[in-house]
């Protein structure tokens, strides 16, 4: 008796939950209609990020291209095309991940190129002085 | 009770169809077989960064991102969902380069080491000449003031007059001439304008007294860390180094030195203080 009653229980708790995953892909598919703020707040913060590492100077193109995607963002949120909108947001998050990164390249290789050519100077200085004895 | 009967009678009508229609539902975002056109080329990309075994090694974490990013650019999208599609390649292709530039990040820190390994080498090896030669040095010094005094009164005389010419002080050290910092560009080693009435004057000297020894000094301001100070000074010194050298001094006069912010002449507390700090002094010393 209490075996039959838990199998019901459980093939409702199947059908049920089958239903739920089948309206979650269904509303997925659809385009939501509310802003994505989370992706906005996230590209914003990114961008942010990009400026203050100096990407304006060591990679502007990149940081070009978030600040465009974002305002093509908010511009798809004021037309209400809400997926569209995130699409973009998402887009200006990873270009301004790629100008933070691009920067700290640029950034690493100066002083690399530096700290090769502190050595140089000081193998050549040497070189002279010794030269001069 | 007997969990296996739980499994036993199937799931019955209703909810085999249910799983059906979410089955149909899940693969309705992705109906066409073929992956979007244009994840070739990022795919290319990624597999490229894959097999570069310095790449692999410093970008791990970023690969295995950009490898997911990929994988779903690669996956096919409905006939409408060219945007999503064009989305997706985009987003995987900026994670291949996020990993190429996190890789290189992390290799060319890895360099540096190797590279401050070599640097402290010459140092150690350039103190160590330095000291030979402080002991004949200081013999020369102590020369040095007799010799000026012997020097012929109209010698003395048209020393005396280039000296005043070139603005230059006369210390123990020899001649001081002190290059201001408008020579330089805030951060950069590079002369600006590439002519400079002082320089020109020095270089001038130079030719007409040309058995004097010169030492090229940088030095900054306290802005910034010291190691990039030195750094910068020692630019600063050889590029007045390389200026005198194309204007005909002999490279074997020209020794140079960067002392970054260690010897102030003014305080570094104020704007002008450190405009003053940032020079380079030019040491002609006195004739041996």
């Amino acid at each position: 008796m209490k075996t039959v009653l838990i199998r019901q229980a459980f093939r409702r708790a199947v059908l049920v939950t089958t239903l739920m995953l089948a309206t979650v892909t269904l509303v997925a598919c659809a385009a939501p209609q509310v802003p994505p703020t989370e992706s906005l707040n996230m590209a914003r913060e990114a961008i942010t990020n990009a400026e203050q590492a100096d990407a304006r100077r060591y990679a502007g193109a990149e940081l070009e291209e978030a600040n465009r995607h974002l305002e093509a963002a908010d511009k798809a949120v004021a037309a209400e095309k809400m997926a569209e909108a995130d699409r973009l947001a998402k887009q200006a998050r990873v270009a301004a991940e790629l100008a933070v990164a691009r920067t700290g390249a640029a950034k690493a290789a100066a002083i690399n190129r530096e700290m090769g050519r502190g050595t140089d100077a000081l193998d050549e200085e040497m070189r002279r002085q010794g030269e001069q004895q | 009770m007997n969990p296996q009967s739980l499994f036993k009678p199937g799931l019955g009508k209703k909810t085999g169809a249910a799983l059906i229609l979410s089955s149909v539902l899940l693969t309705g975002c992705a109906m066409s077989p073929t992956s979007p056109e244009g994840s070739e080329s990022v795919r290319a990309k990624l597999t490229e960064l894959q097999q570069n075994p310095n790449m692999a090694t410093h970008a791990r974490v970023e690969l295995r991102d950009a490898e997911a990013a990929v994988e779903l650019a690669e996956r096919p999208v409905a006939s409408g969902e060219a945007a999503l599609a064009a989305h997706r390649i985009y987003m995987a292709d900026r994670s291949v380069e996020i990993a190429r530039a996190k890789g290189q990040i992390r290799l060319l820190e890895s360099e540096r080491a190797l590279l401050g390994e070599q640097r402290d080498a010459a140092r150690l090896a350039a103190r160590t000449q330095e000291a030979d030669r402080a002991h004949a040095d200081a013999a020369s010094a102590r020369s040095a003031q007799a010799q000026a005094a012997a020097l012929s009164g109209r010698e003395a005389e048209e020393l005396q007059r280039q000296i005043d010419l070139l603005e230059a002080e006369a210390t123990e050290r020899g001649l001081v001439l002190t290059l201001g910092d408008v020579l330089f560009a805030t951060g950069s080693a590079e002369i600006q304008g590439g002519t400079n009435q002082n320089l020109e004057k020095l270089a001038n000297f130079l030719r007409q007294y040309p058995d004097r020894q010169v030492l090229i000094e940088g030095h900054t301001d306290n802005v910034g860390s010291a190691l990039f100070n030195q750094r910068l000074s020692l630019q600063r010194a050889e590029s007045v180094k390389t200026f005198l050298i194309n204007r005909g001094t002999d490279s074997r006069r020209l020794s140079v030195s960067g002392y970054g912010f260690e010897r102030p002449v003014a305080s570094n507390n104020t704007a002008t203080g450190r405009q003053q700090n940032r020079r380079v002094e030019v040491v002609i010393e006195n004739r041996e």
